[in-house]
Parts: structure tokens; sequence; C-alpha cells
């Protein structure tokens, strides 16, 4: 059954007749088509349009010649990209390596500072209650303006203090 | 007189340079290129339709051929594995760059319309170089319409001159099934081109009716 498709001709002619438009058919094959194109109006018609499309499509242009000095161009950009890739071979070792270092440096660097910046925290956030040492401490070291005096001695060795300190 | 090789003697000495370029010989690599670059153009410019970036991708193709050359077996011929990656290519550059269809701001008008009917249906070439490239620039028009597939198929048969054998063996597809699609791919490029010649047509006679309608008035007034 020669069923018509989107180019309007039968279907079991659509590829034939793409062979008669460009004369590649063997004259036995030509005759047959010949015979069915006097016979079938759609597939005339879409024989037409297929002759119409060639004139149409003989406007267009041919895409650019390469110029003489392609190749040359071409064997020089391959001769620059292996270059490159040799290049790139070559310093890959040292490369590497230098990025390992960086890296670890750099992993080095934040860990400090991640501490630095808990530890100070933590040193703030932390309530400032004297420790038994820090008591001793001011007892033999510091002066204490409200300390009162136990006995006699006491009164004396307060008032030395003083005078040391005011001379 | 020089007589033009023959295709199988030209797929030997294709042969016998691949075998040299494979070990290392750089200067059998440069006439592989010579002897294919004016089909690799025509390829890539019937792919691209973009003049401008023909030679890039040509150049990108013939690298991309000399670094996987080692591995090309020689089962088929090298301009047929050579074509195969000139269509990847082209395809992947249409997919980074995401090329669109060109915007035309301005329309047929009235004598660009009747010139390119003249030419289509009355078998008649354009007359000066100026109306050739008039021409083509519609053609263009109509060109960026088509489907992708449809447009490909167009311009490498009838523009670039490639065989139906060819385009079978570089699309991957069968003989017959090539030659179907490019007899529909015609009936759809007459198709559109039909319409496009009536909606300049109509778009004429609209603007006819209302100068004439405007020149009434005016003549009333």
């Amino acid at each position: 059954m020669n069923l018509e498709t989107d180019s309007g001709a039968c279907s079991a002619y659509e590829a034939r007749l793409e062979d008669y438009l460009s004369g590649q058919l063997s004259g036995a094959d030509s005759s047959e088509v010949a015979e069915h194109l006097k016979a079938c109006g759609a597939c005339s018609a879409a024989l037409e349009e297929a002759r119409a499309s060639v004139r149409l499509l003989a406007l267009a242009e041919r895409s650019p010649d390469p110029g003489p000095g392609f190749a040359r161009i071409v064997m020089v950009r391959i001769r620059t990209e292996l270059e490159a890739s040799r290049e790139k071979g070559l310093w890959q070792p040292f490369v590497s390596l230098a990025w390992r270092f960086a890296a670890t440096a750099t992993l080095g660097l934040v860990l400090l500072v991640t501490y630095g910046v808990f530890a100070s925290h933590e040193r703030l956030a932390r309530p400032a209650a004297p420790s038994m040492q820090s008591a001793e401490a001011r007892d033999f070291f510091t002066t204490d303006a409200d300390r009162v005096p136990a006995n006699r001695d006491d009164v004396l060795i307060m008032v030395a203090e003083d005078n040391d300190g005011n001379r | 007189m020089s007589v033009p090789l023959t295709r199988r003697a030209r797929a030997e000495e294709d042969r016998d340079l691949v075998r040299r370029a494979q070990n290392g010989d750089e200067p059998a690599f440069e006439e592989l290129v010579r002897r294919h670059q004016q089909r690799v153009f025509s390829l890539v410019g019937g792919i691209l339709r973009r003049r401008e970036d023909v030679e890039d991708v040509a150049q990108q193709i013939f690298l991309k051929a000399f670094v996987s050359l080692r591995r090309f077996d020689q089962r088929s011929a090298f301009s047929t594995w050579l074509y195969k990656i000139s269509v990847n290519e082209c395809w992947d550059y249409l997919r980074k760059k995401k090329v669109r269809p060109l915007v035309y701001e301005s329309d047929m008008s009235e004598e660009q319309v009747s010139r390119l009917d003249g030419i289509v249906s009355q078998e008649r070439p354009p007359e000066s170089p100026i109306d050739r490239a008039e021409a083509r620039d519609l053609l263009e028009r109509i060109l960026e319409k088509l489907p992708e597939q449809d447009r490909q198929l167009l311009l490498l048969k009838e523009v670039e001159g490639f065989s139906v054998q060819e385009l079978a063996e570089i699309l991957d597809l069968n003989v017959n099934t090539v030659k179907v699609r490019l007899f529909r791919a015609r009936a759809r490029i007459m198709d559109f081109y039909r319409k496009r010649i009536a909606l300049a047509r109509s778009a004429v006679n609209s603007l006819r009716a209302g100068e004439r309608k405007t020149s009434y008035e005016s003549g009333n007034g």
C-alpha cells in the first residue's frame, strides 16, 4: 500500500524519487518511476517541489576555503599544545607537592587560629572567683587598706609600712 | 596532464600516511590535513553555518584527530573516521555555545519576494552579484527556521556536495533512511518557503491597502 507521507509522495517511492532527482537510477528503475509519475499526481507534485528545492538551495553559499596556510597553522597548534602538555607533565610532581604543602600549611594555620579564638573565649567566660593561692599571695605581697589590726604590734607594723610607702 | 586519483587509490594513500603518522611522522599528518581540510571545512560549514567559527572548529577537529590517531585501527576509511570526529565536534560546539537562530529585524520587501520567487519558480539564476547576495540572505532566513536535521542534510547534500553514501556513513544511518529524510526535508523547506512568500505578499498587500485608504481619506478631507 502506498501511503502518502510528509513529502506528499507515496511512501514506497520517496527514496526512489530522491535517486530519480539526482539521476542515480538505472535505466529500468528510472522508467518504472517515470511510469509511476505519469499516474500519480501526488508523487509528481512532490518531485516538482524537490526540484524547486534544488534551485532554492543553489543560492546558498559554500563554506569558505581553508586557504593555503591552514595545514601549517594546524601543525603549529598541535606542536604548541603538545609542548604545553609536556611541560605540564614535567612540572606536575613539583606542582602537586607545592599544592600539598600549601594545603597542609593552611590547615595548620586554621587550627591554630581556631584554638586561639576558643581559648580566649573560655578565659573571658570563666567567673573571677579568687582562689586560695591568690588570697595567700595578697596577704603576703599586697597592702590591704581595709585590714583591721588584731593587736598593738599589728598597729605598729601598719604605721611603719605606711611611713615606708610615703617616703 | 594529472589524472584525478580514484577514491580507492586515495584511500590507500591515506592508509599509508596514517601508518606513518601513527609512528610519529608529523609531515605525514600534515599531508593528511592538506588532503582533507576542504571536506572538513565543508562539513563544519554545512552544520554550523557560521563562517567565523568554521576555521576554529576545523583546527580543533584536526587536533583531536592527531591526539586519537594512535587508537585508530584503520578498519574504516580515514576520511569516514575524520568526518565522524567532525560531526561530533560540531554538535558539541553547538551544545556548548547554545547557538541561537539569527534574528532578522527587517522582513522581505515586495521586490525581494518577487525576485526570490522568480529564481525558484522560473529556474532563472540571479542576474547580478548584488541580487545573488540578497537571495542568499533570504535563503538563510528560511534555513534558520528549519529543523536542525533537515537543514544539515540539505546543506551537506546540495551545497557542500556530500553524496548520500557519505552522509549515511558520517551520520551512522542507513542509505535508504538518508534518501527518505532528504526527500522529506526538501518538501519541508519548500513548504516553509511558500508560507514565507505568502506571508510577505499579504504583508505587502495590507500595507498597500492601508496606503490607499490613507490617500482616499486625505483626498476626501
